[in-house]
Formats: structure tokens, C-alpha cells, sequence
């Protein structure tokens, strides 16, 4: 697979140092932010495939953050994490477009395969939404 | 992707005219809808792999908490969503309904999870003098009691205060700690001690850090001042936890959190911080965990009482904790403070006082105290080494004697029931109680009588003597743990050898077979606890920790004061099974009732009416409908888009087979054009193991049959139109594989056998899956039935998980890697070809042996080596 952008926002430094280290290892290009103002400012200027949102940190609420990058960048597939489960908060990051819904800890591995899915199926979003793509049919 | 579907139907217009840009489109479309349903396929297996993980949880047979509860039903309910979601795209709208189905289910199980309300109140201190045992949601049941005895019983107990269940709140919201700690606690390994233990270090400083609120510590100051009212400036003070919340399970955890003694006034707010923070011990999370109770239930409260500086102290039971048809009174007294009794780290004296007027002491052992715990001047205490004879002297005079085992009978009276009552004695010789609480006798020998029917060998005795702490026999691998460090590396099973009884040592009781230890009291925590888990405890054996070498093998016979070399099966064929301790438990509850809408599969059958989103009744059940759903939806939209790429090709190995492929993306090698497909253009991973199988050895045709077998065919397919071949079914009568390169569903049906195969084989272990079924037959029910337990065996002899219902079989195999999962389809595809009409040939038992040896052998021949199967081999 092709060597594609994620952007990890995390309020624990510890936990997302560590994180963009092994994934940038896993040849990902791979930025971090710890808190949501950062990261949708860091959105603005750069383009990113697929972000992995911590839904609680200090600041701006996790859910707030996922509506206001799923607001300016539709195509942005988002992966929530979280160490606190919490089924309602899970299920309405879902409604709101959310690629998925991980919980720490995760493996790795796990969290990489997540990553290629959301990334293969935001281009295959791209794909049907080009100007020749369905929408002109309709 | 409803305008995906606009976009074919307009397609199907003219569909002779395909632009290659058209075609082009086609193809993303497809693989858009191949990339859903894989998705979906992942979602669907994750959910069963999380609803078996929470069904084996409700048996019980492992401990798990709160977290684990709510961080697998949120990850079912994310999947399932999931599931849903891909299906909508898949068929838009077709299926709407499931989202309201899936948003009931979920508001239930959120009811479920958060009906869980905080006790109420609104002190954060309360003097001993407005409290008794009404009081105990708002002081622990251990301050409760203390209250009482002050306040109804009018004993002697030091004046002092509680620190309540509301100032615990107070200062965990003040510093969002319940938030904080249930994130470590997620994220850590119950089953791992060294993370564990790192947890706990990590939550008990992370407490010990946090700020007590200003109001709270103006609070507590004013009490203490209270006190030195009376006591004088800078009186000393002892602290003790008194737990609230862990009644409920029947439970005997008091005293395992900390106290501290002798605290001076300018460590009264550091000790409350560190007695809370002993609410996460590595012994009282683990000891939580195995227990099932629930981490936020239980809310630390805090006694601060006028210290004793004691002469002699120590517990009194007011019935003997050791044998419920013995009701002498027992007192465990040594010199200076309790804390040596109560810690198992020296044996005390032992006085047994009848309870029959007059009291009378019917035995004294009097023991060699060499150490006593006494007050610093300053603060703390100090352990003094006991020289001379007064280490040898009995700790208690006669009236003090008498006047404990009164005391103790008239809190009995009391409470109606026996108790267990820790006492000091001061400097003028006048008796304080410190608290009491219910005594759990322990049933003797446990149903066992000492002694009868088994010899064994004297040779094979290692060490004998010491006194029964927790009956039982158990067979285990000795290990030492010395110092703290030790217990980190205790394998699981093991026999636990320590010095002293200490009750640090209650972390490891869940993963120990058997506890041996040189000193202790068979009434301490240590005791308790191992006898509320069932783990046999033998203390007081003389030089256990040198004399018993590390890593032997040994049975332990608690009972019979006993511990063997190896393995004794004799004594071991008396021994009761371990009990279910999550049974019963608040955690338990909370996961049965969520489970009840999650788990149980209510739409068992596809083809009934009632198969539809709304009868829907748990997320197993919108589990369901959505795989045979999605399956269908994938099969039929190739059918209705005329996409030749995309339809449905016949095999052609020579001749044309009675085979049909779909590719769903990358199955085949390149564009297949025309009706056939030749097997060299395949490159689907699963489908050609299954290949290999089915053609690895050469079907002999249907076995022969007995008269009554051909006749049971011939009734059943009359009888039951069903199984009539001729019958229209969702894929009709033939075998078709839809496949990629990494997947293949295929549905097969051979004569009256319906079989279908789902597999995902690629890099990802994790994501690697098989599931087969396999239904039908025309035989009578029991030959069927038959069939059906000897495919199951087969499987399972390969690692399958199989259940049977009824005649079918279901059964699937996850998380192994490619080469294991080609195994796996190989053996699936030799039995597809060869299990057809077995029913036929299952009349007796040695058809059935038979058969099962042939095909072993024939699977063993398949995989290049042999199979144990059995002695019924040899012979046949």
C-alpha cells in the first residue's frame, strides 16, 4: 500500500511520541498534535489521509473536534481512540462519520490495519466522487 | 452509493455499449462495494469474537472487572454499528429499519451500565458520637460498628472520628481522579502481575499527589482539634480504612487496606491520601478483580482515632474461626500493639475461654513473642526485639482473659452473630476495643474426616506439622517468594512458601494452588482470604522456605498437616472444585444482564418469515441478518448488473465442472472473459487450498450402502420437500464460490447436503478467519445426528470451535497465519468431498470408528504427516 498521511492527536505526550515514532517506522508519514485547536489548524495547511482522535482531552471535546474536522474536511477518514469506553460517546462518533471507534490499549498492528482500511476507503470515496463519477449520472 | 445504483440501472439501458472509461467506473464500483463488505466481514467477526470472550466471562472461570464489562460492550455495539453501516451501503435504505433496532438495543444496555447510583450524604467528618450503624453508607461499616460500640454498647472505645464517604467523593472529583484511574485501568492487563503491580504503584502515587481540597482539610483539622480538647495538644492518632461497598459479595477483604498508626497532627492529611490510596493495592485490585466488585462501587472511609499505647493487644473470636462446632471463645493476644496478630507476623498466645457460666480458661499456649510493636514518642511505631523471659510470659492475666471473652460474648449477643473483635490494653491496664466485625467460620476437614482410607508412603512425605489455615488437598510447583520482588515471577498454579503470613501475599491467592507458611495466625487475613478463595493453606510449618526446594513438584494436604513429594492422586481425587467467585458477584450481575442483549441469538432461520430487521431482539440477532444479508446482497448485484467481468464463471478443468466462480475484486489473474474460467487464472489464496483438498484423494463413490440406510434416503426425501434437490434455494443447485485474492464464501450442495465454507486468508493473522457450516442430509435424524458429531470430532481434532445444532454444524477457526489457515482449508476441503453422504454408512458405532480412522489417515497423508487418532485405529 502507498505510503499515506495520518495525523495523531493525543493530549498524552508520552503515548503520542511513541505512536508517531512506530508508525512512522511502518513508512507513514506521520504528524502529532495534542490538542483538537492544533490539530484542525494543522488540517487547514496540510492535506491528510486519516486522523486518529483521542475523544477525550482537555480543551475541545473529542465529539466537537470530530464534527469540526468532518465539517472542513469531508473526505478526512477519522479513527477515534480512547481509554475511557463509553458506548454512547462510541456510537455518536460513529453517526457522525467516524471510521471507527479503538480502545487502548491497541496493538500496533491492529491500529496500522485500521489505518490501511479507512486510507483505501477514502480512495475509494475519492474515486466515485470525481466529477465523472456517479453524481453526474444522477 | 445510492446514486452508484442509479448509475447501473441506467446502465442496464444499454449495456452493449460500454465505454471503457464506463467499464472503468464499473470496476471502481465493484471494488468500492467489495472493500464495504470486507469490512463488514471484519466488523462481523470481531463482534462473535467479542460476544465468545463475554460469554466465556459469564461462566466465570476468570476474573474480570468493571472495565472489562463496559470496554467489550462498547466494542460489540461499535461493530455492530459497523456492520450496519456497511450494509446500508451495500443496499441503501433497503435495510434501514436496522438503525432503530441497533439504537434500542444500545439504550438498553446503556440503561444497564449506568443505573449505578452514588450513596448518599452530605458530612465529610463525623464524630464517633453521631454515629451507629444506620450510618454505615456514609462511614463504612467498619467505622459503623465502632460507632455503635460507642454509642449503644457503651465500651471502651477511643475517642475519634470518620472521614466519610462524601469527603472521598469530594476529593476525587476535585481532582478528576475516577476518570484518570479508570483509563489506567483499562489499559492494563489484568492477567499480567508485573503490569499490574505497575498499575497499582502508578494509581496509589497518582493519589497520593492529588490536592485534598481546602474545605476538606478545615474539616478534618476541626475534628482533630476536638480531640486534643480532650486528649491534649498534639494527642496521636491512628487511621484506619473502613471500606464501603464491599458487603455485598459476602466478602472478608477488611484489613487489607492500609493503616497507619501513631500519626502526629501534621500528617494527618498525607496519611488520609496514603489510606486512600490503599484502596489500590495490588492485593485489593486483584483481590477486587477476582471478586467481581465493581472499583468505583467502593468508596474509602477513614477512622481517626485516640491511639492506645498498648501493652498487650491483640483479636478475640467469640466462636472458634476454625471449626463451626466448636463455640469456645479464642483470644490471640502478644505484647505491646495488635498489629502482630493481626499481620501473621508473630504467633501470638492462644487462650480458649469456654462460653458457659462461669467463664472459664480451658487452654493456654503460651508462645515466644520476640518482637512487639510499640509507639514512637514522636510518631509511628517500632518493632522491639523481645529479649529475656518476658517473651516468654503470658500476655494476658486471668481477669483479662475472662474479661475479653465477656466482652466478645456480649457483642455476639448484640449483633446475633459470631464476631471477630481486635482489642488494646493501655498502660493502666484498661481495655479498648478497636473495632469488630462478623466472624466467618470456616466448616471443618470441609466434609473430609482426617486420616481415613488413603495410605501413602511415608517415604513420600517431605515436611509435616503446622495447623490447617484453609482445608483442601492441591498439587502444585513449590515457590519461595522472600522479598516483594518474588511475587512478581509466581507462575500461575503455584505452591506459595513464604516466612511470615503476610497479608501482601493475598495478591497471588487467585494464580497459587496451595499456601504454605512458617508463621502466621490460621485467623489472619492471609487465612481469610485463602479460604474465601479455596486455596488449601498450611501455616506454621517450621522451616517450609528451606526445607521445601523451589520448583518441585507437591501435593499439599492441608488437612492432613501434610506435604508430599510429586503428584499424590489419592489425595487429589477427594478434592472439591474450586469455586466460581465471580458468581453471584456485582460485576457478574451487571455483565449478565448486558449480555442479555448482546448474546442470545433469537433468528435462527433465514428463510422464515420473521427473518427482518425488526424482530431484531439483540445484537447477535442484527449480527446475523446483516453477514446473510450482505453475502446475498454481494451474490445478487453481479447478477443484476450484466457486468460480464463481475458474472458468474463456470470452471472448465477439461470439461466444464459443476463449479461457478464470481470475483469479487482480485480473484482471478486477469480479466476473464466469456462463461468459463480455468483454474490456472485463479490466484484466490483460500480457494485453492480448499482445492488441493477436495482433489487430494479420490472420492470412491457413494460408500456401500446398507439396505436400511438407502431406504432412510429414500423416506426422508419424500417426506421432507426441503431436502429435495430439484427445489429452488438462494443459490440454486449448484456450487459457487465468490472469491478475491484473500477471500472465498463458498455455498456448496452436494445432493442433500448443504455446506457453506466463509474464510478470509491474507497478512493479517488477526483478521484470518474460517467459518463452515454444514447442514442437511436425507438419512433419518439420527444418522444425521451422527454425521453431524462425526464431522464435529474431526474438526475439533484440527482446533475447530464447533458446536452442533442439531444436525448442523458450525464451526470456525480465527487469528492463525496463512500457511495455518491453508491447512486448515485443505482438511475443510477433503471433508467437504468426503463427508457427503456419510449418513448413509452411520447405523453403528463401528462404521463410524471406521471411517473416522480412514479419513485421519487420509488427512494425515494430505498434510504430509501422521495423525494420532487412538487406540480404535490400531485395532481396526
Amino acid at each position: 500500500m502507498d505510503a499515506f498521511r495520518v495525523l495523531l492527536v493525543d493530549d498524552e505526550e508520552e503515548f503520542l511520541e511513541t505512536l508517531v515514532k512506530r508508525l512512522t517506522k511502518r513508512k507513514l508519514t506521520v504528524a502529532g498534535r495534542n490538542n483538537a485547536q492544533d490539530a484542525i489548524a494543522f488540517l487547514k495547511e496540510n492535506p491528510v489521509d486519516v486522523v486518529v482522535l483521542d475523544v477525550k482531552m482537555p480543551g475541545m471535546d473529542g465529539l466537537e473536534a470530530l464534527r469540526e474536522i468532518k465539517r472542513c474536511n469531508p473526505m478526512v477518514e477519522v479513527i477515534m481512540l480512547t481509554g475511557h469506553a463509553n458506548m454512547e460517546v462510541a456510537i455518536q462518533g460513529m453517526e457522525l462519520g467516524a471510521f471507527d471507534y479503538l480502545m487502548k490499549p491497541m496493538d500496533i498492528d491492529e491500529l496500522l490495519y485500521k489505518l490501511q482500511d479507512a486510507f483505501q476507503k477514502k480512495q475509494l470515496r475519492e474515486r466515485g466522487a470525481e466529477p465523472a463519477g456517479p453524481k453526474s449520472y444522477s | 452509493m445510492s446514486k452508484l445504483l442509479d448509475f447501473f440501472k441506467r446502465f442496464r439501458k444499454h449495456k452493449d455499449e460500454l465505454s471503457a472509461e464506463a467499464v472503468e467506473e464499473l470496476r471502481a464500483a465493484f471494488k468500492a462495494r467489495y472493500h464495504n463488505f470486507k469490512l463488514l466481514l471484519a466488523a462481523n467477526n470481531k463482534a462473535l469474537e467479542i460476544m465468545s470472550e463475554m460469554e466465556q466471562a459469564l461462566r466465570g472461570s476468570r476474573p474480570f472487572g468493571m472495565s472489562f464489562v463496559r470496554a467489550n460492550s462498547t466494542a460489540v455495539g461499535v461493530n455492530v454499528f459497523r456492520i450496519v453501516k456497511n450494509l446500508d451501503e451495500l443496499a441503501p435504505n433497503k435495510y434501514e429499519a436496522l438503525y432503530e433496532r441497533f439504537r434500542h438495543i444500545q439504550e438498553q444496555i446503556n440503561t444497564v451500565l449506568s443505573q449505578r447510583t452514588a450513596p448518599k450524604g452530605e458530612h465529610l467528618v463525623l464524630p464517633f458520637s453521631k454515629i451507629d450503624k444506620n450510618l454505615a453508607d456514609q462511614t463504612g461499616s467498619k467505622m459503623a460498628n465502632v460507632g455503635e460500640l460507642y454509642n449503644h454498647l457503651n465500651l471502651r472505645v477511643p475517642l475519634g472520628f470518620v472521614i466519610t464517604a462524601q469527603a472521598y467523593r469530594r476529593f476525587f472529583e476535585h481532582n478528576d481522579l475516577q476518570h484518570e484511574i479508570d483509563r489506567r485501568l483499562q489499559s492494563t492487563e489484568a492477567e499480567n502481575l508485573d503490569e499490574l503491580y505497575a498499575l497499582s504503584a502508578d494509581i496509589q502515587q497518582l493519589i497520593i499527589r492529588s490536592k485534598v481540597p481546602e474545605d476538606l482539610q478545615q474539616a478534618i483539622l476541626e475534628e482533630y482539634a476536638e480531640l486534643e480538647k480532650v486528649h491534649g495538644e498534639g494527642v496521636k492518632v491512628s487511621m484506619r480504612s473502613s471500606a464501603l461497598g464491599e458487603d455485598a459479595a459476602d466478602t472478608s477483604f477488611a484489613g487489607q487496606y492500609r493503616s497507619e498508626l501513631n500519626v502526629s497532627s501534621d500528617y494527618l492529611i498525607e496519611s488520609y491520601r496514603e489510606i486512600v490510596a490503599s484502596k489500590y493495592s495490588l492485593q485489593a485490585i486483584s483481590y477486587r478483580q477476582n471478586r467481581g466488585i465493581l472499583d468505583e462501587d467502593i468508596s474509602m472511609c477513614v477512622g481517626c482515632m485516640v491511639m492506645v499505647d498498648a501493652v498487650a493487644g491483640g483479636v478475640t473470636y467469640s466462636r472458634n474461626p476454625l471449626n463451626i462446632r466448636d463455640d469456645s471463645v479464642i483470644i490471640n493476644s502478644v505484647w505491646g500493639l495488635p498489629k502482630s496478630v493481626v499481620d501473621g507476623s508473630v504467633a501470638p498466645d492462644e487462650f480458649v475461654v469456654s462460653r458457659q457460666e462461669p467463664l472459664t480458661i480451658q487452654e493456654r499456649h503460651v508462645k515466644p513473642k520476640h518482637q512487639r510493636f510499640v509507639c514512637y514518642p514522636d510518631e509511628g511505631v517500632c518493632r522491639l526485639e523481645e529479649t529475656g523471659e518476658r517473651s516468654d510470659l503470658p500476655s494476658l492475666d486471668d481477669g483479662q482473659i475472662v474479661e475479653l471473652a465477656r466482652i466478645a460474648l456480649r457483642l455476639e449477643a448484640y449483633y446475633g452473630t459470631s464476631q471477630d473483635v481486635e482489642w488494646a490494653i493501655d498502660q493502666r491496664g484498661a481495655i479498648f476495643i478497636l473495632q469488630c466485625r462478623p466472624l466467618k467460620q470456616m466448616e471443618a476437614m470441609s466434609g473430609r474426616q482426617r486420616g481415613t482410607g488413603v495410605e501413602i508412603a511415608p517415604e513420600a512425605v517431605l515436611v509435616k506439622g503446622g495447623s490447617t489455615a484453609s482445608s483442601g488437598v492441591a498439587v502444585g510447583s513449590i515457590f519461595v517468594v522472600r522479598k516483594n520482588s518474588d511475587a512478581l515471577s509466581f507462575p500461575a498454579g503455584g505452591v506459595l512458601v513464604a516466612a511470615q503470613a503476610l497479608p501482601r501475599w493475598a495478591a497471588l491467592l487467585s494464580r497459587a494452588s496451595a499456601v504454605i507458611t512458617e508463621q502466621g495466625s490460621v485467623a489472619g487475613h492471609l487465612a481469610n482470604v485463602a479460604r474465601e478463595f479455596g486455596v488449601p493453606a498450611l501455616f506454621g510449618l517450621d522451616g517450609a522456605t528451606e526445607l521445601l526446594p523451589q520448583g518441585a513438584e507437591v501435593t499439599v494436604d492441608a488437612d492432613g498437616l501434610c506435604v508430599y513429594r510429586g503428584r499424590i492422586e489419592e489425595l487429589l481425587v477427594q478434592t472439591e472444585p474450586r469455586k466460581n467467585l465471580m458468581e453471584g458477584s456485582p460485576v457478574h450481575e451487571v455483565l449478565k444482564e448486558v449480555s442479555q442483549h448482546i448474546i442470545p441469538l433469537y433468528l435462527l432461520d433465514p428463510d422464515s418469515t420473521d427473518f427482518r430487521p425488526r424482530s431484531c431482539r439483540t445484537l447477535h440477532d442484527i449480527t446475523r441478518f446483516c453477514h446473510e444479508k450482505s453475502v446475498k446482497e454481494m451474490f445478487n448485484f453481479g447478477k443484476e448488473h450484466h457486468f460480464s467481468e463481475r458474472a458468474s464463471k463456470q470452471l472448465w478443468c477439461d470439461v466444464p465442472m459443476q463449479w461457478w466462480f464470481i470475483n469479487l475484486d482480485d480473484g482471478f489473474k486477469e480479466d476473464v472473459p466469456g462463461k468459463f474460467v480455468q483454474l490456472d487464472s485463479i490466484v484466490s489464496i483460500p480457494v485453492l487450498a480448499l482445492w488441493e483438498g477436495i482433489n487430494a484423494i479420490p472420492w470412491e463413490g457413494p460408500p456401500p450402502v446398507d439396505t436400511r440406510g438407502f431406504m432412510s434416503v429414500l423416506l426422508e426425501a419424500s417426506a421432507n420437500p426441503a431436502l429435495d434437490p430439484s427445489m429452488p434455494s438462494h443459490y440454486t443447485n449448484r456450487n459457487y464460490f465468490m472469491i478475491s485474492k484473500n477471500f472465498c464464501s463458498l455455498s456448496s450442495r452436494f445432493g442433500f447436503h448443504f455446506s457453506t465454507i466463509e474464510t478470509l486468508v491474507g497478512d493479517r493473522p488477526s483478521e484470518n478467519y474460517i467459518s463452515f457450516q454444514f447442514k442437511g442430509g436425507a438419512a433419518d435424524y439420527n444418522r444425521r445426528l451422527r454425521r453431524a458429531q462425526f464431522l464435529a470430532s474431526i474438526l475439533e481434532e484440527f482446533g475447530f470451535r464447533v458446536e452442533i445444532k442439531e444436525d448442523g454444524v458450525f464451526a470456525r477457526l480465527e487469528g492463525y497465519d496463512e500457511d495455518f489457515m491453508k491447512e486448515k482449508l485443505r482438511i475443510l476441503g477433503y471433508l467437504l468431498m468426503h463427508t457427503r453422504q456419510l449418513d448413509m454408512i452411520m447405523a453403528n458405532e463401528s462404521a463410524y470408528n471406521h471411517h473416522r480412522c480412514k479419513m485421519l489417515a487420509d488427512i494425515g497423508s494430505i498434510l504430509d504427516r501422521a495423525i494420532s487418532h487412538g487406540n480404535e485405529c490400531h485395532a481396526s
